[in-house]
């Protein structure tokens, strides 16, 4: 938890550098907030310094895993929707989402993944009239 | 005297034109729409009367679509208290402070209470709201008027400062995150002096960060993120469901809530430009203050969903005032319907009452009648939705996470925004291990991009001198309750740390 | 024999996946809707032009015209994309003229040639800089204005957008009238609107369309257009021309572009077919109603008005020293 708040004051800095331009100007008031920031983040890391025995452990055994492998999952849908086209992406992603990181059977896998899959094609691109993205399936 | 006649026959005059079939008809399709699009995060309401304009005049009449187009204004609000309750991701800005008890209140398995009582106080505030609009519309959008940048950066620098209180936690956490939110803000082009900042020449950044995308990442992914941790087979709600309806003793407890914040957001929502977000919040605030029980906000307390919510929905029916008397759009979403009326012909403006009172009644008329329906709409649908609850935690987020995907996409068709989202979604997923809240950062986010233009604008307007903000009757009056109560705070927090030494701040 | 008909069928499946192809290039132009791409977000002027044209379309155009928002980047990013899209005629850009187009480009760089990667097809109207006051200043006129001006440290003018041609505009008047007048940027025309009804600044300008209600209602006096000859919106508005200043813009222009490429068939069509909405009697009278007078030009005359509106917001940049802080 140090560390992070170290990471913040960090961040704090370097916005120092990015936003020192001349007074009321466009820098003025990042540049305040920065120094702000960064006082506070001093002072946090003063206060959890004397308090704090036993740090907590912040992520405990694996539990990172999962969190991020929501996160890979959410990146290649992103990246792939693209070319794949909604229909295509939307279910693969909630099929995999649900085996790799649910652990779900798979009749209830494909049930809802066809079935959400469909319901959202619907809601938006049909009644709300949003487009989405095509792709493959364009042609 | 006679003016009120007038106003009578007016109003009577527009419910003969609200109760004919097409237009009630319009008006339920409006308020369905709305209630879904704000249901739906990412779509918002200026969204979809924007999609909507070509139809508007495929309808006709003008009377009728603004019908619609309001039916879908205040639907969404009635709407985005649903997702801020049942999975902590506000359906918009104003509903961002209805996620800090009505979530906590979901997953104590009293939702359905929360979505009750927030329908309820909607309809009340909204009805109430709407009687406003009646009555005073003219001379208060006169005084509207007279807000200028100065008066707007007290008033936000006002709800900056309820911002950092909400937070449950330690007031300094509080603090750094609505620095952070505010710089957050200041991504993008600046109006002020035109200048592009902090978007490392990424062309998509220099509109600057949509708030959709921030509070997605933040609340959705975020929150996902960190439930994800828990191996959570089961539902979400580990505790049973109890009763889907308010109880008594609900309501006992939001009647006040929900009568103030029906004023507070009248009040406030006449001023252009987030009145809904500024009133919720101050709402809460005010809610907190009175309240015999304060610890229970952010706990659970239903005061603090009653009051926000009647807060921003007679706040949206109030943003009508400004548009219909004097022609300004206070917001996006009105901003929209103010040019579906040019283009058929009708100028929004003060001669709005006398050239088409048809209008005017009409649609104030139909305000009545669409927060009716929105109520009997919400109340069996609540039942509905905290049965969504039931889902097995596993298979629902993962659509919550397609729900914010598509959202997010929906606001401009790029795949670069969900990108940021997921970029906010890991912060979020941080910040929370670090005991970080996101409310008072998206809240500082929204309002602080309305208060460092007003600040820089007020100082243009002054040369330079500070002294501008107490110059001015209405800018100087709140700047110095501003000062009085942050003084008083102080001084209530040095004799507090006085008593029990070596707490958290 | 069988190997003939095999040899057959597949010349007559050849043909027949070919002549769509071919046949597509032939057929006429245009074959399906033609979107129309709004840089802005819904409800602007520049949108609420768009809808009004698409509205006419249909009389006179074969396919419907669809309005797209795509705003951001103060109306780069809608307009980049146009320049980007296949040059088929059937995406076009609505705006060209506006800020982005003639006054941004003097301060930055843009991601696309505003001139050279867009094919004018033709202009629609022009949204001039009008100046306006409040109905109950101490002050009833341009001239009047000035003098009151001229005891005060500083005047305040409200502006859309830093940078764009009201904000030209007005520090071009100040140097010409001798005024001080600093401008307050709000965001977008409805704001700045606000702003000057409300009283917050001396002296506010807009488009004729953000201020032609108010202007019926008399909240607002306009005093002055910065334009070559007096707006048709605003037939009693003299322009600054006449009141003694020599400042002179072609205000923010509406016209029709498309991308660079696109055949010229294409744009013939385009243009002939908006030159017949823009002479419709409905549609000129709607125009005229909401304050934005319709103006048609041609390709060939609608090129040359806005490379001399380009360099005449350079001269005027440079004669008066304009600097973006």
């Amino acid at each position: 938890m140090l560390l992070f708040i170290c990471g913040m004051t960090i961040y704090g800095s370097i916005n120092l550098s990015m936003g020192s331009l001349h007074r009321p100007g466009p820098g003025f008031f990042p540049f305040l907030l920065a120094i702000v920031l960064a006082l506070f983040s001093l002072a946090l890391i003063f206060q959890n310094w004397a308090k704090d025995k036993v740090p907590l452990p912040f992520w405990e055994r694996h539990s990172w895993l999962r969190p991020l492998l929501g996160l890979v999952i959410l990146t290649a849908y992103a990246i792939l929707v693209n070319s794949l086209g909604f229909l295509i992406s939307t279910f693969l992603f909630l099929l995999i989402w649900m085996a790799g990181i649910e652990r779900l059977n798979w009749k209830t896998i494909i049930m809802v993944s066809i079935a959400t899959t469909v319901v959202l094609y619907l809601i938006f691109n049909l009644l709300l009239d949003v487009p989405l993205p095509k792709g493959i399936l364009a042609k | 005297m006679s003016e009120f006649l007038d106003l009578f026959q007016g109003l009577i005059s527009g419910f003969g034109i609200a109760f004919s079939p097409v237009n009630i008809l319009f008006a339920l399709i409006g308020a369905l729409l709305g209630t879904m699009v704000g249901v739906l995060p990412g779509l918002g309401p200026a969204a979809t009367i924007s999609l909507l304009l070509p139809i508007s005049f495929k309808i006709g009449s003008p009377v009728t679509s603004i019908i619609m187009m309001a039916g879908i204004f205040y639907g969404a609000m009635y709407g985005g208290s649903t997702t801020s309750i049942l999975v902590n991701i506000p359906g918009e800005a104003a509903s961002v402070v209805t996620c800090i008890d009505g979530y906590q209140m979901a997953l104590k398995g009293r939702a359905g209470p929360a979505l009750g009582i927030a329908a309820i106080g909607s309809f009340i505030a909204g009805t109430i709201g709407v009687i406003g609009l009646t009555f005073v519309a003219p001379p208060l959008a006169e005084f509207a008027l007279k807000f200028g940048p100065p008066e707007y950066f007290a008033l936000t620098l006002f709800g900056l400062l309820m911002a950092t209180l909400i937070g449950e936690g330690s007031i300094l956490k509080g603090l750094i995150m609505v620095v952070l939110g505010l710089l957050l803000g200041a991504v993008g082009l600046d109006p002020i002096s035109g200048a592009i900042r902090f978007t490392w020449g990424l062309f998509m950044l220099q509109e600057g960060i949509d708030f959709v995308t921030l509070a997605m990442g933040m609340f959705g992914i975020g929150e996902i993120l960190i439930n994800l941790e828990k191996k959570l087979s089961t539902e979400l709600v580990s505790r049973k469901i109890t009763n889907v309806f308010p109880t008594l003793k609900d309501w006992a407890d939001s009647k006040w809530p929900i009568m103030r914040g029906s004023f507070i957001g009248f009040i406030i929502g006449i001023l252009p430009g987030g009145g809904a977000v500024i009133s919720s919040l101050v709402s809460y605030a005010v809610e907190k203050k009175l309240s015999k029980t304060p610890e229970q906000f952010g706990k659970g307390a239903i005061q603090g969903v009653a009051g926000p919510e009647s807060a921003n929905n007679s706040a949206a029916s109030a943003s009508f005032i400004p548009l219909l008397t004097l022609g300004i759009p206070g917001n996006a979403a009105i901003a929209m319907i103010f040019a579906a009326l040019l283009i058929q012909g009708v100028q929004p403006g003060p001669f709005l009452i006398t050239e088409r009172p048809d209008l005017f009644w009409g649609v104030v008329a139909s305000m009545y009648i669409g927060n009716v329906m929105l109520l009997i709409l919400n109340l069996p649908l609540v039942g509905m939705w905290v049965q969504l609850l039931r889902v097995p935690y596993a298979i629902l987020a993962p659509i919550i996470v397609l729900f914010c995907c598509i959202g997010v996409y929906s606001i401009r068709n790029t795949v670069f925004d969900i990108y940021v989202m997921g970029v906010f979604g890991v912060i979020g997923y941080l910040f929370r291990k670090v005991d970080l809240q996101p409310g008072p950062l998206i809240l500082a986010f929204v309002l602080g991009r309305i208060m460092e233009p007003a600040l820089r604008q007020s100082l243009l307007m002054s040369a330079g001198s500070p002294w501008i903000f107490f110059q001015r009757p209405i800018s100087g009056t709140l700047m110095t309750f501003l000062i009085l109560f942050i003084l008083f705070q102080i001084v209530r927090m040095a004799w507090k740390s006085r008593r029990n030494k070596g707490g958290d701040i | 024999m069988k190997k003939f008909k095999m040899v057959l069928i597949m010349v007559a499946i050849g043909v027949s996946i070919l002549t769509p192809a071919l046949g597509g290039a032939a057929e006429k132009y245009p074959t399906k809707p033609i979107e129309l791409v709004v840089p802005f977000a819904a409800g602007g002027s520049t949108d609420v032009l768009a809808r009004l044209v698409a509205k006419y379309a249909p009389k006179y155009f074969d396919q419907p015209l669809v309005v797209v928002n795509k705003p951001g980047g103060g109306g780069v990013i809608g307009t980049e994309g146009v320049v980007r899209s296949r040059p088929d005629g059937y995406s076009l850009y609505m705006g060209y003229g506006s800020g982005h187009d003639l006054v941004m480009p003097h301060f930055q760089k843009l991601p696309y040639k505003t001139f050279e990667d867009l094919i004018p097809i033709c202009r629609l109207s022009v949204h001039s800089v009008a100046m306006v006051i409040r109905a109950d200043a101490p002050y009833k006129n341009f001239k009047e204005f000035v003098e009151w001006g001229k005891k005060k440290p500083q005047v305040t003018a409200s502006v859309s957008t830093k940078a764009g041609s009201v904000d030209i505009t007005f520090q071009a008047l100040g140097k010409a009238t001798g005024l001080k007048i600093v401008t307050i940027p709000f965001r977008g025309g409805a704001e700045s609107v606000t702003a000057i009804v409300g009283g917050q600044t001396d002296i506010g300008a807009n488009h004729p369309s953000e201020i032609i209600s108010h202007i019926k209602a008399k909240r607002l006096i306009p005093v002055g257009v910065a334009l070559e000859q007096r707006d048709p919106a605003l037939p009693d508005v003299p322009t600054f021309r006449e009141l003694g200043y020599d400042v002179v813009t072609v205000g923010s222009v509406k016209g029709v572009a498309a991308p660079k490429g696109t055949p010229p068939e294409v744009v013939k069509y385009l243009a002939e077919r908006f030159k017949k909405v823009c002479e419709d009697p409905e549609f000129i009278r709607e125009m005229k109603n909401i304050g934005q007078p319709v103006m048609y030009q041609g390709p060939e005359e609608f090129a040359k008005y806005l490379k001399d509106g380009f360099e005449q917001y350079g001269r005027l940049i440079k004669e008066f020293n304009i600097k973006l802080e």
